[in-house]
């Protein structure tokens, strides 16, 4: 790691970002991740252009995981690559770890962290909090979550390298998840509650209001994501042919 | 002019998307705030942000699936309400933020093949880092007017419809509301299902429903 200096180092993080930025679905995150890997490969290959271009089309390779913990990857790339550690090594870390990081951060982040941050604040604004209250806290609460998981994935990847795997399953990131999906079920309740009862709510409307809502309650939870749809398309449908019986009228 | 300035900002709002940072600038409720803020009504972005988040919380940006786009969809249903004081503003700007979501997922699909396009093969032996960096901030860029173009277009749409329609809405706002709500209660019932269904999490939901109820009584 000697190879590495501060400023690259926080350059790569901060390129991070924007990992995402080319994804495509013929390598994926692999052009965003060798664009990140950039700072730290100029460093480690100063004064060899050969020798940078080439580990740049190395990282260049189909790669994919969640945004967040591919900073787990980038970081211990990152390590790889300042040891001097063989190409064949490089790619099959990358290709052992890009599998576990893209389950692994769906379940914690986008099943987990998201709706449950997300369902507290639909509550709080169904309470009558101010709109700068309810937008500021979702978005103080989920980036608190999200920056602690990138810089503590960055961190452990620059610190183990390909040893990172350990640190990765001693840190129980599933159990966590678990837990936070005990909270977003609370959260599910409550919001369920808050709809009903609230202002503005279903029970405002009339109670005849509240049998179809319980029955597309019913149809996701039973069916999942295909109901999703025909719930979408029935709302659009409704809308447009209320709003042509009002033209009629 | 007021279009041209939405228009940038559902192109910066949904770069946050996927493209840079994932703070969740793009999610609904703060892209409706935001839009809505804009536009000199923040509560009424609000309100169709946290309508259509309803809607949306099932939906994330995840690996290579095709999901709505709920940012552009949500600042063209802010965009859409606010031009009009008429009682069908709120339901049909909450339609044409529905439609506009699959508008924009399929736009992204179509972005996501043009970007195979655009970024350099792994086993080209002309693949460097300046071409690297420009093929992937070229793609930034494009994911930029690709939100900006998305979200121009809904407006116009969207404004049109409701200065047609918007004033012969036959339901009064509880029952307009009411319908919008049953329609989301789909998404309830599947992010349940997805936290491990109505089985496992029974006595978690049916404490967090009665909390629901009793909270809105005394607060």
């Amino acid at each position: 790691m000697s190879a590495l200096s501060r400023r690259a180092v926080t350059s790569t993080f901060l390129r991070s970002f924007l990992v995402q930025g080319s994804w495509n679905y013929h390598t994926m995150l692999g052009t965003g991740f060798a664009w990140a890997m950039l700072p730290g490969l100029r460093r480690i290959f100063e004064g060899d252009p050969e020798g940078l271009d080439a580990s740049v089309r190395r990282h260049l390779d189909h790669f994919n995981a969640h945004p967040y913990l591919a900073n787990v990857a980038l970081g211990a790339a990152l390590r790889l690559e300042a040891d001097g550690t063989d190409e064949q090594t490089v790619r099959r870390f990358k290709t052992a770890v890009r599998g576990p990081l893209g389950g692994l951060g769906d379940s914690l982040v986008w099943a987990a962290w998201l709706p449950t941050v997300s369902m507290a604040a639909l509550t709080l604004w169904w309470l009558g909090l101010p709109v700068w209250l309810v937008v500021g806290l979702f978005l103080v609460v989920y980036n608190a979550g999200h920056l602690a998981l990138r810089i503590w994935g960055f961190r452990i990847g620059l610190r183990d390298g390909r040893d990172v795997a350990l640190t990765l399953s001693e840190a129980r990131l599933a159990q966590l998840g678990e837990r936070i999906k005990s909270i977003a079920a609370l959260l599910v309740g409550v919001l369920a509650g808050v709809v009903l009862a609230g202002r503005e709510g279903l029970s405002d409307a009339g109670p005849l209001w509240i049998v179809p809502a319980v029955v597309c309650f019913v149809a996701g939870l039973k069916i999942g994501h295909r109901a999703w749809r025909p719930a979408a398309v029935a709302t659009v449908t409704a809308i447009a042919l209320i709003a042509w019986w009002g033209v009629l009228l | 002019m007021e279009l041209a300035l939405v228009a940038l900002l559902g192109g910066v709002l949904a770069l946050d998307g996927t493209s840079v940072g994932q703070f969740m600038l793009s999610r609904p409720v703060v892209a409706g705030a935001l839009t809505g803020w804009m536009l000199g009504d923040p509560a009424l972005g609000l309100l169709i942000g946290t309508l259509l988040e309803l809607y949306l919380l099932v939906s994330f940006p995840s690996g290579g699936a095709r999901f709505p786009e709920g940012t552009t969809a949500t600042v063209v249903a802010v965009a859409t309400a606010v031009a009009s004081d008429t009682a069908g503003a709120l339901p049909i700007a909450i339609a044409v933020g529905l439609l506009w979501g699959q508008v924009g997922g399929f736009s992204i699909t179509a972005l996501r093949k043009a970007n195979g396009f655009i970024v350099p093969e792994p086993a080209d032996s002309r693949a460097d880092s300046a071409r690297v960096a420009t093929a992937h901030l070229g793609a930034v860029g494009l994911d930029f007017l690709r939100g900006a173009l998305i979200t121009g277009t809904g407006v116009a749409i969207g404004r049109m419809l409701v200065a047609r329609v918007g004033a012969s809405w036959p339901l009064g706002q509880r029952e307009s509301l009411a319908l919008i709500l049953v329609g989301a209660a789909v998404s309830v019932g599947i992010l349940l299902h997805d936290l491990g269904g109505f089985r496992h999490r029974r006595v978690l939901f049916a404490a967090g429903f009665a909390l629901g109820i009793v909270g809105v009584r005394f607060l």
